[in-house]
């Protein structure tokens, strides 16, 4: 284990931005708002998009799987409600802009309610074969809930080389004001665990460690406890890691807690190494034991210009607008929604946005935050401080390549390993001239990606 | 040997090193003279000959480093002929003569279409984008305006272009056709893939100035001068034809005729125009001149 000069475990450098989790980490998981139209979209993980599976005016089930695709890399989608199709168009995507999505107009837009989920008795993963697991977990849509939307089922596929050695579930939420992994796991300790269980057996990982930061002992607590409940034959270690972001990236958590490097451009699973986040195991468990696909989550919606900020259970496909609505509507003081935290999220500026699979959090910043961060302030010239050289947890030298970009020295950029930039945004948040640096790597990293593409060899 | 000394002697010390240097450059120039026969590299004649031929800009639209290299490349490779897009046909059949080839007649040389018309006036922003300034980074967030098709205006193909033909004009990217040369860097640059390289059969062409593939109600939210995909062109012109909400001109099938004019009215949105060297000024969409002649 990496540890800092104090013993805490944790990687190098990176920054720890205010935490703002009092708004809503002791608001435990309420139903959300019951809404007039969800908007599924098609394509809410990485790889190929879904293809629809209804018609406008269907009328669809709860949990019916309304689109899929046969690429090994992706995740079909599912009704949350019953209701019917009323059409299927494009509709605002955090990510995309606009996507094709299948509207549902519930049967009744009433308020979901919270699932029951009770362990059974006589639970144990080794009655479920990891193919078996691998299955139920592809049925059910499961991606990467923390926010990436990788399909699970390919994650914790058996049989897979190099041969998985670790499980590493990621409850750090480094984000701030984001709780919603929090109250996962102090509400819903048993399901978690059962999932983690679940995603230990199908990948066949012989150690699992659970990476909680430093500020909830709560939770490092209540998970603590319910290892010791599921008794012997559990190997699992819950390990208290120092409160910093991006402490839940999964390159700096393997990091921190194996003392072990990703190579650069390379992704967990070379290392015999899986990430899951805790949300996702939880999914996990749901659908595994009871067979139920991925149509709701637990959102925070949260922000200082929010009145009832809180962490609320809603299906995917609810807007955004009303889920705002729901906590106390657009007030004076909001000027920013950002799906996600702060950090790494992404602004929106269509309120009709559909919260998806990977949205764990509804930020809602105010004009005063705003003009404290950098983007409304003049950007000025770079004074060679070397400050986002000393937080950049990649190690990497970001005023080099975001200057390389600006000048569209794309090679030069490359040169500085451009590509390994995992945008986590620390170099942006402590630059005193105010430059967008992390908003420059990314630009140049889609001018490479369509070089790459219209410039063959 | 002691007139030899009497001599050197005579010359004061400046004069004598004047003299040695002058004799070594002497034998350094001998050398040098003899060196570049007998090591002398053949030159492909032709090479300085399409050099001298080719229109000296170093744009890059060929795929090759400068315009030296695609002399290079076209000498090695014939079937290269023609790419050289500010050239021309000009160009090409001048090669082509230097080649001792004959080529086939070429078509019409292509131009850059715009596909937006869209001035900030016309567009709806749900949010004031305050980022980087730059098409591609604009483009990477989800809601920069709210039309996901439509030109952003912050002036990618304006940088990418060499021949100070592209302009922002009020939030819209516009070609000067006088100064276009074709050489397609605008085309490369947009990360919307908004324009597009079109053979100009005549002086000006007609043109869907749209790509948003939203269905009609979504596209009059976003944007008051989008294509609705109503299909009234179709119906007038057979050069159109409406697929994915969307209305699209075939370029072979196009010629200045009373049909195309038609459609050209008859679009509601005012989305079909003409673009080149002497197109007159797009309509306005119906809505908006109803309006006008009731104020």
């Amino acid at each position: 284990m990496a540890t800092d000069s104090h013993g805490r475990t944790t990687f190098s450098r990176g920054v720890h931005p205010p935490e703002s989790k009092h708004l809503t980490e002791d608001r435990p998981i309420e139903p959300g708002p019951g809404v007039a139209e969800l908007s599924i979209l098609l394509s809410q993980h990485i790889g190929a998009p879904c293809q629809a599976a209804v018609k406008k005016g269907d009328l669809v089930q709860a949990g019916q799987k309304i689109g899929e695709c046969q690429a090994f890399v992706c995740a079909p989608v599912h009704a949350p409600v019953a209701g019917k199709v009323k059409e299927l168009a494009l509709r605002p995507h955090p990510v995309l802009g606009r996507c094709q999505a299948i509207a549902i107009e519930p049967q009744e837009p009433a308020s979901p309610t919270l699932p029951s989920f009770s362990l059974p008795a006589d639970f144990d993963p080794t009655r479920h074969t990891p193919q078996e697991i691998c299955e139920a977990v592809r049925d059910a849509g499961l991606v990467g809930m923390g926010g990436a939307g990788f399909p699970t089922s390919v994650k914790i596929q058996p049989d897979a080389k190099p041969p998985k050695h670790t499980l590493l579930v990621n409850g750090c939420e480094c984000e701030p004001y984001i709780t919603c992994d929090y109250r996962l796991m102090l509400e819903w300790t048993d399901q978690v665990l059962a999932g983690i269980r679940l995603a230990q057996r199908a990948c066949g990982a012989s150690k699992v460690f659970i990476g909680v930061e430093d500020n909830k002992p709560k939770a490092i607590d209540a998970v603590g406890a319910a290892i010791k409940r599921a008794g012997s034959g559990s190997d699992i270690r819950v390990v208290s890691l120092q409160t910093k972001y991006p402490q839940g990236g999964e390159r700096q958590l393997i990091n921190a807690v194996l003392g072990q490097t990703v190579p650069t451009g390379g992704i967990p699973p070379m290392i015999g190494v899986v990430v899951i986040n805790v949300a996702t195991a939880a999914a996990i468990a749901d659908a595994v034991l009871y067979h139920r696909p991925l149509t709701h989550r637990v959102v925070t919606v949260t922000g200082e210009a929010i009145a009832k900020a809180g962490n609320y259970y809603v299906p995917i496909g609810t807007p955004v607008e009303a889920l705002i609505e729901f906590c106390g509507g657009v007030t004076e003081k909001s000027a920013k929604v950002v799906m996600g935290g702060p950090m790494m999220g992404l602004a929106i500026a269509d309120l009709n946005t559909p919260i998806t699979k990977t949205s764990g959090a509804v930020t809602v910043l105010t004009r005063r935050q705003i003009g404290q961060a950098k983007f409304e302030r003049r950007q000025t010239a770079c004074i060679r401080c070397g400050r986002c050289l000393e937080v950049c947890p990649e190690n990497l030298s970001p005023t080099r390549i975001a200057h390389a970009v600006r000048s569209n020295l794309l090679d030069v950029a490359q040169s500085y390993f451009i590509s390994a930039c995992i945008e986590c945004g620390c170099c942006s948040y402590v630059c005193p001239a105010n430059i967008e640096l992390t908003g420059y790597i990314k630009t140049g990293k889609i001018f490479l990606a369509r070089q790459r593409k219209k410039m063959p060899a | 040997m002691i007139m030899l000394t009497g001599v050197l002697g005579a010359i004061s010390g400046v004069w004598l090193a004047g003299l040695i240097m002058l004799g070594l450059g002497l034998v350094f120039a001998i050398v040098l003279l003899v060196a570049s026969e007998k090591l002398k590299v053949p030159v492909d004649p032709r090479i300085t000959q399409v050099y001298e031929v080719l229109p000296h800009l170093d744009c890059g639209a060929c795929g090759y480093p400068g315009c030296s290299g695609y002399a290079k490349a076209v000498i090695a490779n014939p079937e290269l002929l023609g790419q050289c897009a500010p050239g021309g046909a000009d160009a090409a059949s001048r090669i082509a003569a230097i080649l001792n080839l004959r080529i086939s007649a070429s078509g019409p040389a292509k131009r850059p279409i715009v596909h937006c018309r869209a001035h900030t006036a016309d567009r709806t922003y749900f949010a004031q984008y305050q980022g980087i300034p730059s098409c591609t980074a604009a483009n990477a967030l989800a809601n920069a305006q709210a039309c996901k098709f439509g030109c952003l205006g912050f002036g990618d193909c304006v940088r990418a272009c060499k021949f100070d033909a592209l302009h922002v004009i009020d939030g819209l990217s516009t070609v000067d056709y006088t100064k276009c040369t074709g050489c397609g860097a605008c085309s490369k640059a947009c990360p919307r893939n908004l324009i597009e390289m079109v053979p100009f059969s005549y002086e000006n062409m007609m043109t869907v100035a749209c790509r948003s593939r939203e269905n009609g109600k979504s596209t009059r939210a976003f944007c008051q001068v989008g294509c609705i995909g109503c299909g009234l062109c179709a119906k007038q012109s057979e050069a159109f034809t409406v697929a994915d909400n969307l209305a699209r001109m075939d370029y072979a099938k196009y010629a200045p005729c009373g049909e195309n004019e038609a459609a050209m009215n008859k679009c509601p949105t005012g989305v079909i125009v003409c673009r080149g060297k002497t197109a007159p000024p797009p309509r306005e969409p119906k809505a908006k001149s109803a309006e006008a002649a009731k104020g």
